[in-house]
Order: structure tokens, then sequence, then C-alpha cells
């Protein structure tokens, strides 16, 4: 009987897998077990090997390592050649492909479904497995009813709609999931599954993009996906110089990142990293202050998974506070000095803030 | 050099006109608006004009008033425009899309540079620059936020998590342009006087504007359109209204306010400098 796969692409950055990975392989469970299928990982990179073993203790059951000196930084094309290959030398193409849609997810996805002439979801919310019965009178050849398929569930229309996206004519099914959406599995050192090396073979032509720098400076304040307290700031900041301020409050907290709206990013008060929403990243940290935000629906689907919301706003009508789990009805300016200073006096030991600032963009 | 710059037409979500009740949209009464995240893309392949003296083309594919998309990007400084419009290219999904503007690319020209917004307002996917691409054959640096061209070499930097990477890669490229790159100006007056004239003067327009069908591009109808759409839109469902328990601090002092709030949520667990 032909192997039935689920495949998930494991991002790694200098030699660690990035939490997408293993959120993927959570949700790659449920849709493989459903399935009756094998969870296969797939990871490339350098000097990776150790990688494996994690991958199949959160989940996979079989795990593809790709190791080559010229895919130790990901880059486009030799990732998509060595992709294409590993799933033409299948028997069968996997049932379902699954990329995180991060910067790379959201470069590598959409060249690999061009290549296998397949379909491709963005950026979903959620995914499942179900039956569809099709008919169409315009297009009769695509009418039946399909067993197993991809239910790719996707906020669309400005975030006011879920869109269910299928594809059930053509695998492999492919969808890019939004990081921070997904759960992974707690990790289980008892779980067994086979590592395979992948042949890498690459064209001159795969290599004609060069990498020059790749700078990762902003990692403590732009960790969004990680931090545990996110301090975000919008438009009612009023000038760029009020993110020194959410710097200040984040600074309070040990693991914790600065947030923007689009608006404050727009105006460019900060660099577009920082953006929460629809056209930012997604986020669920335990707290989210959210500091003179309205609380539009491009941005509260951006951060309204996140377990505790507080909203400062001096407008008691702003949206914000129809979500916010707390909320405080006053001027920003007045509100977080006061909790910077209170909570520094709650420290055992007070410290000094960071001397890392922000780059703050010049206005337009 | 030639650069080309694909944009698209879109329903203006911020106006409530042709928004129905359940938010889809009503296509033919909502107010259209070129993507703002093509905004970016045009002025970065005028960029181009203004540095190298690149010809820049402007490329749609929409219905009919999609025009107006190429009369605004000629309003900003763009020499040409094409628009692929055609009713065998409803339902049309990234694929199709990608597939129908490869072939028309293919025949407005063989750019150096194809600009693309990263995304839509309407479909907000981020593919249809890469897929065009890799149909093209041609590589690809996606979240651009600048760029420079030396001797036949794009040197861009693009936005990543956490940080932001510089790369060369020699042309043709084709690069889709982030949002925090540089903003549009406002159309020159000699632009906006040869819109004027175009909308004028039909023989005027059609040196300047071409309005092409698959078969003028040799695409095969077969692979646009939903016959070309490996997916389809089974189901909609409205995301419901949330929340209304919020607990809201008002009135007291400011000292009181924020202990109150802050007993409440219980953050001085998480407390502790970094
Ligand atoms: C296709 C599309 C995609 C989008 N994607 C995103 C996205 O990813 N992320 C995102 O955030 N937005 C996104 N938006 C934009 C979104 O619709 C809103 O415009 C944006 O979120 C508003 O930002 P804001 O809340 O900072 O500003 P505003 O809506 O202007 O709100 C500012 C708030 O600050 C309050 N305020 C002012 N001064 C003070 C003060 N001194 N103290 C306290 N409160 C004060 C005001 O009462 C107001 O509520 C998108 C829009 C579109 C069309």
């Amino acid at each position: 009987m032909v192997q039935k796969r689920v495949l998930i692409f494991a991002e790694q950055v200098n030699g660690e897998l990035q939490p997408i990975g293993l959120e993927l392989l959570g949700s790659g469970r449920l849709l493989a077990d459903k399935l009756g299928a094998t969870l296969s990982a797939l990871v490339l990179g350098s000097n990776i090997a150790h990688l494996a073993s994690t991958l199949i203790g959160h989940g996979a059951d079989e795990v593809f390592v790709a190791d080559h000196p010229e895919l130790a930084q990901y880059r486009t094309l030799p990732y998509r050649r060595v992709m294409t290959d590993l799933i033409k030398s299948w028997p069968e193409p996997p049932h379902t492909i699954l990329l995180g849609s991060t910067t790379t997810g959201r470069d590598l996805a959409p060249r690999l479904a061009a290549h296998l002439e397949t379909g491709l979801t963005a950026d979903c919310t959620d995914l499942d497995i179900g039956p569809f019965e099709y008919s169409n009178s315009k297009d009769p050849s695509k009418s039946g009813l399909f067993r197993d398929c991809l239910y790719a569930i996707r906020p669309s229309f400005g975030e006011s709609l879920k869109a269910r996206i299928l594809g059930p004519w053509k695998n492999p099914q492919m969808a890019t999931v939004r990081p921070g959406v997904m759960v992974p599995l707690p990790w289980d050192g008892s779980r067994r599954g086979e590592v395979f090396q992948v042949p890498v073979q690459l064209d001159p032509s795969d290599l004609s993009l060069q990498i020059v720098e790749t700078v990762r400076n902003l990692s403590q304040t732009t960790d969004l996906t990680r931090a545990e307290v996110i301090v975000s700031g919008g438009y009612g900041l009023g000038s760029p110089e009020g993110f020194e301020l959410m710097q200040q409050l984040a600074a309070c907290f040990p693991n914790s990142a600065v947030g923007s709206s689009r608006k404050a990013v727009d105006s460019g008060w900060i660099p577009y990293a920082h953006q929460v929403g629809q056209t930012g990243k997604t986020v669920r940290p335990q707290i989210y202050i959210a500091c003179g935000i309205s609380g539009a629906i491009q941005h509260r689907v951006g951060m309204d998974k996140s377990r505790t919301i507080i909203a400062i706003n001096k407008d008691s009508s702003a949206p914000i506070f129809k979500f916010a789990h707390y909320g405080i009805v006053g001027d920003l300016y007045q509100v977080v000095p006061e909790m910077i200073r209170q909570l520094q006096q709650n420290q055992s030991q007070p410290q000094a803030h960071p001397t890392e600032r922000i780059p703050v963009l010049q206005g337009h | 050099m030639e650069s080309f710059v694909l944009i698209k037409q879109v329903p203006d979500q911020s106006s409530k006109a042709g928004i129905n009740s359940d938010g889809t949209i009503d296509r033919a009464k909502a107010k259209r608006m070129l993507n703002p995240f093509d905004r970016y893309a045009l002025e970065a392949a005028l960029q181009t004009k203004r540095q190298h003296g690149a010809r820049v083309t402007a490329i749609t594919m929409g219905p009919p008033p999609a025009i107006e998309v190429l009369y605004e990007a000629i309003a900003h400084g763009v020499d040409r425009g094409f628009l692929m419009t055609d009713r065998r290219l409803a339902a049309s999904d990234t694929l199709a899309t990608a597939y129908t503007l490869a072939q028309t690319v293919r025949y407005a020209g063989s750019p150096d540079l194809i600009f693309c917004g990263l995304q839509t307002t309407d479909g907000d996917t981020a593919q249809v620059g890469p897929q065009l691409a890799e149909r093209l054959g041609i590589p690809q640096v996606t979240y651009c936020e600048a760029f420079e061209i030396r001797d036949g070499i794009l040197l861009a930097r693009r936005a990543i998590e956490g940080g932001s990477q510089t790369v060369t890669v020699p042309l043709p490229v084709l690069v889709t342009v982030a949002n925090s790159a540089q903003r549009l100006a406002y159309p020159t007056l000699r632009g906006a006087q040869r819109v004027q004239r175009l909308m004028r003067d039909e023989a005027a327009r059609a040196e300047v504007i071409q309005i092409i069908n698959l078969d003028d591009v040799g695409a095969d109808p077969e692979r646009c359109g939903l016959k070309g759409s490996p997916t389809i839109v089974a189901a909609t469902e409205k995301v419901g209204e949330i929340g209304g328990n919020c607990q809201i601090f008002q009135g007291q002092s400011v000292p009181s306010l924020v202990k109150s709030l802050t007993e409440a949520a219980s953050i001085s667990s998480y407390v502790g400098a970094r």
C-alpha cells in the first residue's frame, strides 16, 4: 500500500528550530491521525542532524533532513529545488503540505505550489479533514464526492469572514499557517520515528542569489511570537517618542516585546516588524497591553488569542473595550508612567532600564 | 532597462458602499481603488525610471473598469500599460492568476525587473508574486524594503522575522515590495495631463494602453479562471462578535486606577526587569 503523508516544513535559524515548526506538527498530527497518514517533517540547513529527535518528540513519525552548506540560510531557489526533488522521488505526492506563514514560508510555499501545479491556501488559522461534495455546471470535471479533503480555514474580507478553502482535485493540498495559532504537542521523549537523509543536488542557477548580510538585531524587542508580555502602541501615542514609553513599560517584564498597530507603522513611528494584526504578526502572549489602539478588526485578529488583554484608551467607546479583559479609560501618558512607577516598586530588586532602544524611524 | 509593475484594482473596504451586511463584497457596487500595497511597488518601479531611465510598464488583470488603475499609474509617471481582461478569468485562484500574468508578461516584453505589491487587500495571500516568478523561471526577492541596482545586479534589503537581510541577485528578478518601502508621491502634473488626453482621445489611448485577452497572449483557457484553479472557496462563515465583559476602570485618581487594574489582571507575577 502506498504511504499517505502529511508533510510539514520545519524552519530552522542558525540550527535552532523555530516555534512554527512545532506548531505545524501539533496541527499536522491531528490531520494525519484523521487521514490514517504518516506525519513527516522536513528540515533543511547545515549541521542540523540534532533537530530530528526534537521533531520526533513533538509528533513527527519520520523526519527528512537535508544537510548541505548551501542550505545553511534560507534561500528560495535551493530550498525549492530540494523540496520538489524529494516530493517527486516519492511514488505518490503527499496528501497535504503545511508551511508557516512567516517571511520564509510565504516566500517558499507559493513557489513550491506553482512548481507542483497545485493549490495553496494562505495564512490559515484553522485546519481540518472532512468530506466535500461539489457540483459545478461550468466545470463538470470537478464534480463529485471527495472524502478526506483538507479544510483550509482562513479569515477573509478584512477578517470579517472565515472562508473554508478546498482543493481536493489535486494532491498535495497545501496551506500556510499563521505562527502563534496552532498549539504544539508537549514533548514526549518516548516517541520513536525514522530519520532519512535527503540527497541534495543543486543547479548553479539556484545559487544566483547571494546573502550579503543577515541582521537579527531586533530580536529582544521584536520577537513578538515568543514574548510573554507585549506592550503595544497605536496611533494614540501621537508621536514616535511614545514608543520609548512603551519600551520602558516592556522593560518591567523579563520576557517582553513591543508591538504596534498598523497606523503607527504607517506613520513611520516604528518598523513594520513590530506590527500586530492581519498584515502583521499573530501573537498570543500571556498579557497584551494595548495603549492608544482603537481595536480595529484587522488589529484584533492578530492579538485576540492573548490570555489577558488590557486596554488603555481615552475613548470609552473604543471597540477595543468590547474584547479586552481589563481596561482603563484615560490618557495613556498619565496611566503608563504611573504603571511603570508601581511595577518598579513591586520589583524586589529595582533595576535600571536596558539601554537597548527601538530604532525610531523618521516621520514622513 | 525595462521595469514592469503589476497592480490590481480592489474593493475599498473602508467605504461602506458595496459591503453586504454579512461582510461579503458586492463588487459591482463597491467603491474601487488601487490595492494599497501596490502603491509601494509603483514607487519602486518609478525609482528605476528616475535613477536608470527605465521604461516602466504597468500590467493589470481584471474587469474593464480596472483600466482606472492604469490611468492612475500613468499619472504617476508610468510609460505604458496592459489590461488583461477576459470573462474566462472569473474565479481565478492564485495559481491560475499567476499563469495568466506570466503569459501577459511574456506578451508585453522581457522585463529586467518585475515589481509586485506584497499582497492585495482583497485576497491577502502574498502568493501571486512568487508563483509568477516560478512560472517565469526567475529569482525573487520578497518583502523588499529598499534596493539599488548596480551593473545589472540588484542589491536589496528584505524584511525577515526580527530583522532584515541584504541580498544580491543578477537581473532579471521579481521583487515584492514590503509596506515599509518608500511612499508614493503625488501624481505629476505632466502625468495627470497625459491621462486627461488619453481619456479623451481613443487613438492616443490605444498607443499607450493595450487591452488584451487570453487569445492575444496565447494563454490556455483550461489553465485560467475556474477551470485552471485548483482551489475554491467552499463556504464562508461570519466571524462572531465577542466579548462584552471587559472590566473597565475609570473615574478614580490615576494611581488608584492603575492599582486596581494591575491587581485585577494579576500582572505582578510577570514583573522583573529583563
Ligand atoms: C487590508 C488592511 C489590513 C490591515 N492590517 C492591519 C494590521 O495588521 N494591524 C493593525 O493594527 N491594523 C491593520 N489595519 C488597519 C486597521 O484597520 C486600523 O486602521 C488600525 O489598526 C488603527 O490603528 P490604531 O488603533 O493605532 O489607530 P486609531 O484607530 O486611530 O486609534 C487610536 C486610538 O487611540 C486613542 N487615543 C488617542 N490618544 C490617546 C491618549 N493620549 N491616551 C489613550 N488613548 C488615546 C483613541 O481614542 C483611539 O481609540 C489594516 C487595514 C486594512 C484595510
